[in-house]
């Protein structure tokens, strides 16, 4: 008798807080995306399902996904006009920017939660900063934190992509993550969010590696290495072809 | 067909850049310079960033001046002890080049550097060329010869002489080695041979024999180039081998061709056309350089 009660009490309680127990489940298509010597970007693709998934909430759960490169930093220069000619001025230096931003969502960010609670998330490239000690107030780096965006939009590594995430079924969604040729190495970090009323309900993480492999790896590997054995190398290679040239084009004239 | 350039870090169509070694290379056998400096900036034209264009140019270089100096070398046409001191004066060159190169290059300076370089050497080179071939052609026209005088200059006055048997000269050392360095500068910081500053200075100021200029200034330049390029690697990071290669397969088939089209046309008409090739492109340099930027934002990636 007590125990058929205390089972009662619980699917009680279950649908009276239907967020408690919604959990996410994600994975991606691959883990690891390697560099060939014919390399011309790549799609990977995030999917998940909502587990548990409460059919009662008022409000639709909410995905956000994120993948995020690794950080580097980066110097955004100025072109400026002296005595005709445009010249670099000094910059604004930036500490810890991501390499590869990606983000997609199943709304607008702003309906989805509020500005605080995102970027405590670090979702939303408003949130890159330049570091501190590089003299600059805010105000004056503005521009140079836009223009490095601009950039990156351009070149492909930074995406925001608004409804880009696509319910399969109420449970399951996925969303394709453009991966460009000019990539850096190392390793990546897909997140995905679960939001129900303007909170997270449930995060997951899951690494991703890109890498050169192969005679890429190795040459790479080489010349960071063993800088003075990779430039004898390669003017061995430079003055071999060069001789092999003139010999076979000697016998050939 | 797309390839991937390991140290550029960006993928390149490996027959666009086999076009290129192969124009450059037909242009170089044809008439008869190294082509670095016309390498250099149809690299950056196709997006190569500066610096990884001028040090992977100066592997085209070694390998270019090796095939040349081999071939002059058969015909006996190298002074050796007049090569090995300009390459002396040339290897202390490349390292303060390429010790130049590096701090340029952190300032952020550097595509201002290869670019205002070689605006100011492309205008120099070409213009000096389209004067003296338009003087020529209009002098065969007239009918009218010149004599050239052959007397002594001031630097028969420096110390350190030395006899040089294949040039048939006696001078001091200085002039080679302060030549040799100039253009180890030059080398390292630009991703030229320097040969069309070579063969002047060694004509002019040095006086020696026409016949064995060339092959003299190609033996230094295999040595500078090969500096340049290993001091690149291990400064910069910037000699991109998978580039290089392309680079020099292209020249290599294209200097045979430039060779042949060369005895097709007169010498005269063809150092006007280099001319004319030469001041298009430093002109295309200096459009960059003065055009207000459609984006005066540029990115690059680490610190200063």
């Amino acid at each position: 008798m007590k125990t058929r009660f205390a089972l009662v009490i619980a699917a009680l309680l279950a649908a009276c807080s239907p967020a408690q127990g919604e959990d996410l489940v994600s994975g991606l298509s691959q883990d690891v995306i390697q560099i060939t010597s014919n390399y011309t970007g790549t799609d990977i693709v995030v999917f998940g399902a909502i587990e548990n998934r409460s059919v009662l909430a008022p409000n639709p759960a909410d995905i956000v996904v994120l993948v995020r490169g690794p950080d580097v930093d980066m110097t955004v220069r100025k072109k400026e006009r002296v005595a005709g000619i445009w010249l670099n001025n000094h910059g604004v230096v930036m500490e810890g920017v991501p390499a590869f931003y990606f983000l997609a969502s199943t709304r607008p960010l702003n309906e989805i939660a509020s500005k605080a609670t995102l970027a405590r998330y670090g979702i939303a490239l408003e949130n890159l900063e330049p570091r501190a000690d590089s003299a600059r107030t805010a105000a004056i780096a503005e521009p140079y934190v836009r223009a490095l965006v601009r950039h990156k939009t351009l070149e492909g590594l930074y995406n925001e992509n608004i409804a880009g995430v696509e319910f399969l079924s109420p449970a399951l969604f996925r969303t394709r993550v453009p991966v460009p040729a000019s990539v850096v190495r190392g390793q990546y970090n897909a997140q995905v969010f679960l939001f129900r009323d303007g909170a997270v309900v449930s995060a997951q993480s899951t690494p991703l590696f890109v890498d050169q492999t192969g005679l890429e790896r190795r040459l790479f590997n080489f010349a960071h290495l063993q800088p003075l054995s990779y430039g004898i190398f390669t003017v061995l290679m430079a003055t071999l072809l060069g001789w092999a040239s003139s010999f076979f084009f000697r016998r050939n004239a | 067909m797309e390839i991937y350039l390991p140290i550029a870090e960006m993928s390149v169509h490996w027959l666009v850049v086999l076009g290129m070694g192969g124009a450059v290379g037909f242009l170089s056998g044809m008439f008869g310079v190294g082509g670095g400096f016309l390498l250099t900036p149809l690299l950056m034209f196709y997006g190569i960033p500066p610096s990884v264009a001028v040090a992977t140019t100066a592997s085209h270089i070694t390998a270019s001046s090796t095939a040349g100096a081999l071939a002059q070398w058969r015909h006996r046409a190298v002074d050796f002890k007049m090569g090995g001191i300009m390459i002396a004066g040339g290897l202390v060159g490349s390292f303060a080049g390429v010790w130049l190169f590096g701090i340029l290059r952190r300032a952020g300076q550097i595509e201002l550097l290869v670019s205002g370089g070689y605006v100011i050497l492309l205008g120099t080179v070409g213009g000096l060329m389209l004067n003296e071939s338009v003087r020529t052609l209009t002098a065969e026209r007239s009918g009218i010869t010149t004599r050239k005088t052959r007397h002594h200059n001031w630097i028969h006055g420096l110390p350190l002489k030395v006899r040089f048997r294949e040039s048939r000269l006696f001078i001091s050392v200085i002039p080679p080695v302060v030549i040799g360095f100039f253009v180890g500068v030059l080398s390292s910081l630009m991703g030229v041979g320097g040969g069309f500053v070579l063969v002047p200075a060694m004509i002019y100021l040095l006086r020696m024999p026409t016949k064995i200029v060339m092959g003299t200034s190609l033996f230094q330049i295999v040595f500078v180039a090969a500096a340049s390029t290993i001091l690149h690697s291990v400064n910069d990071f910037t000699v991109d081998i998978v580039l290089a290669f392309i680079l020099i397969i292209g020249g290599a088939v294209g200097a045979q061709f430039g060779v042949r089209a060369a005895a097709r046309l007169r010498g005269e008409q063809l150092r006007l056309l280099m001319a004319i090739l030469v001041l298009a492109v430093g002109a295309r340099l200096f459009y960059g350089l003065v055009a207000p930027p459609s984006d005066p934002f540029s990115v690059a990636v680490g610190m200063p």
